[in-house]
């Protein structure tokens, strides 16, 4: 009887060592598979799923965070991932994290990762869909880097040639080991120092000349700085207008009289026309000089006989004695002002 | 024709093997039941197994560990050695083999007890007794050995991860509780549960076998060894007949 309950014992202990370890093996499964403890939902739309399925792990950062749960097919080209996320992440997703499809290691099991993104935005709640980030397939990596590989062959022949081309040339050559080529380089250098020094002092002074228009001074200076100056310009090309208005107007009078003689002359009127064309008139004219000629010589020494006279004497003394008397006035007013 | 006489025998063997069947289930339900030879063919099944089925475990795990390891560096996964291992102890080699065992110890065992039962009349003295001979004798056993092997599947599969563990940190060095959740991280219920289930099953063929055997044996004492080996030859078979099953269903039910 003591035996049986002892073989009783150790049958249970037996059993229970079992089934503990059958328990503990399922949780830790269940666990990972975030069937126990408080989980949400997050979806994220992919066009490719890359191989995901069902239970496969959802990284926050890297961290194990929870699984998927479902993966169902919208439309031909959106794939509708839906996500179980150990609620504890709550308070860590926002709404702008990026989800992407990516590998454990390089051929391991697919894996969704949660990548948060640094700009602030609302904590991300349940079923919300977040931006799904298309990740690079490495079929599609592939097909690039083939044509990468085409592009890199053509530039690679393209590249021979230059160079053939470059060994071949002897000027190139020549050019490289022409010790002089440095020497000059290094003159040619101080020169443009030189002038660079030069170019900085003429700028200084050009800046000086623009500190003296500036403050006034010179006649650039008073041109542009004073307003005096300015006005009086104004007046003098004001009167300059009116003074070129009159002239205007003269010249038309002008034109107007000379319009005027024109058509006498044409017309053959008028005392112009005459004088021009009658040569009678230009006879009679020279005879008229000349009688008025005698005249006035025969009128002289009638003068002259007049200021002999003894009755025209004393006025004519009078007259010459004024005369003599101003010239002397004017002589000493000269003096006093000097 | 000499296949016609096999195949005779055969058929024959199979209908009596099924009517052996039937007639468990059949008292199976009935009333009384023998609890107390229950619980003592538990312990003689399960507890007594123990210690064979574990060593056979732990040397499965470590071996298969350093076997796997030449090959694992060679393709640069070395740090994927925990997950493999222990995929394939939990999934596969942890049942199988115990179940190899247990028909190897426990098949032998009950077949030769019938058997020599059988043989020296003690069957046919119970009956006369008024006891159910194969309620006593058969229900017993194949239901602690239903109920035990799987049991012992459970602690043959941590046995053997032990093992493993030992075998990884031989060469390299890995912390148990990394090597532990290594695994359970892989590990899915598809996983675990196919695998829990089917060691019913091996359970059962074991104890049915074992005591179809015994229970049908003939000609004198050398018809007892001949039970006690048919059944360990019939039983192994029928292990790995069930495990073939056994994936084909997982795998049209998509659990693998």
């Amino acid at each position: 009887m003591e035996k049986k309950t002892i073989d009783n014992i150790k049958l249970g202990i037996f059993v229970s060592a079992g089934l503990l370890f059958l328990v503990v093996l399922l949780y830790m499964i269940g666990k990972n598979m975030s069937l126990f403890g408080d989980t949400y939902v997050l979806k994220a739309r992919f066009e490719n799923a890359q191989g995901l399925v069902v239970g496969n792990n959802v990284r926050y950062s890297g961290i194990q965070s929870g699984t998927v749960k479902e993966i169902k097919i919208m439309n031909d080209t959106t794939i509708e991932v839906t996500l179980l996320v150990e609620k504890k992440m709550m308070a860590i997703i926002r709404k702008n994290a990026v989800v992407s499809i990516g590998t454990e290691g390089l051929v391991g099991n697919k894996v969704v990762n949660i990548i948060p993104r640094r700009k602030q935005a609302p904590l991300a709640e349940e079923g919300d869909i977040l931006f799904a980030k298309r990740s690079v397939d490495a079929d599609e990596m592939l097909q690039t880097l083939s044509q990468t590989n085409n592009d890199v062959a053509v530039i690679a022949a393209d590249l021979k040639i230059t160079i053939q081309r470059i060994n071949t040339s002897n000027a190139l050559w020549n050019l490289l080991n022409d010790k002089s080529i440095p020497e000059n380089f290094r003159v040619s250098v101080a020169n443009i120092l030189a002038a660079t020094g030069n170019a900085g002092k003429l700028v200084n002074n050009l800046n000086d000349i623009v500190m003296d228009i500036k403050n006034g001074k010179g006649s650039a200076g008073a041109i542009l700085r004073d307003s005096s100056f300015a006005k009086n310009l104004n007046e003098a090309i004001l009167k300059i207008k009116s003074v070129g208005d009159n002239v205007d107007s003269l010249s038309h009078e002008i034109s107007l009289v000379v319009a005027g003689v024109r058509q006498d002359i044409n017309s053959g009127r008028g005392p112009v026309n005459a004088l021009l064309k009658d040569s009678a008139i230009v006879i009679k004219l020279n005879t008229s000089l000349s009688n008025i000629e005698k005249g006035t010589d025969g009128f002289n020494q009638n003068m002259e006989a007049l200021k002999h006279n003894f009755l025209f004497r004393g006025y004519f003394r009078k007259l010459e004695k004024e005369k003599e008397n101003e010239l002397k006035r004017q002589a000493k007013a000269k003096a006093e002002k000097n | 024709m000499l296949l016609a006489p096999n195949l005779k025998l055969f058929l024959i063997e199979v209908g009596d093997l099924s009517r052996f069947v039937g007639h468990f289930f059949q008292q199976w339900f009935k009333p009384r039941y023998e609890v107390a030879e229950f619980f003592r063919q538990c312990y003689v099944i399960g507890y007594k197994s123990l210690p064979l089925i574990g060593l056979t475990a732990f040397i499965m795990g470590l071996v298969i560990t350093m076997q796997l390891r030449p090959s694992m560096v060679e393709y640069g996964v070395e740090s994927q050695l925990p997950v493999i291992v222990g995929i394939a102890i939990i999934r596969e080699i942890g049942p199988v083999i115990t179940a190899l065992i247990f028909a190897g110890k426990i098949g032998s065992s009950i077949g030769a007890e019938l058997g020599s039962m059988r043989v020296t009349e003690q069957i046919d003295a119970m009956e006369v007794s008024g006891t159910n001979p194969f309620k006593y004798l058969v229900v017993t056993r194949v239901f602690a050995s239903v109920l035990m092997l799987p049991v012992l599947v459970l602690l043959g599969d941590a046995i053997s991860l032990y093992g493993s563990y030992l075998g990884v940190n031989i060469r390299s060095t890995t912390s148990s509780y990394l090597f532990w959740t290594q695994i359970v991280n892989v590990l899915s219920f598809s996983d675990v549960l196919p695998a829990f289930v089917k060691s019913f099953f091996f359970g059962f063929a074991v104890g049915i076998i074992g005591c179809y055997k015994g229970y049908n044996s003939k000609k004198g004492t050398e018809g007892v060894g001949r039970s006690a080996n048919s059944s360990v030859v019939l039983s192994s078979i029928m292990i790995f007949v069930i495990d073939l099953l056994a994936v084909q269903i997982t795998d049209l039910l998509g659990l693998n």
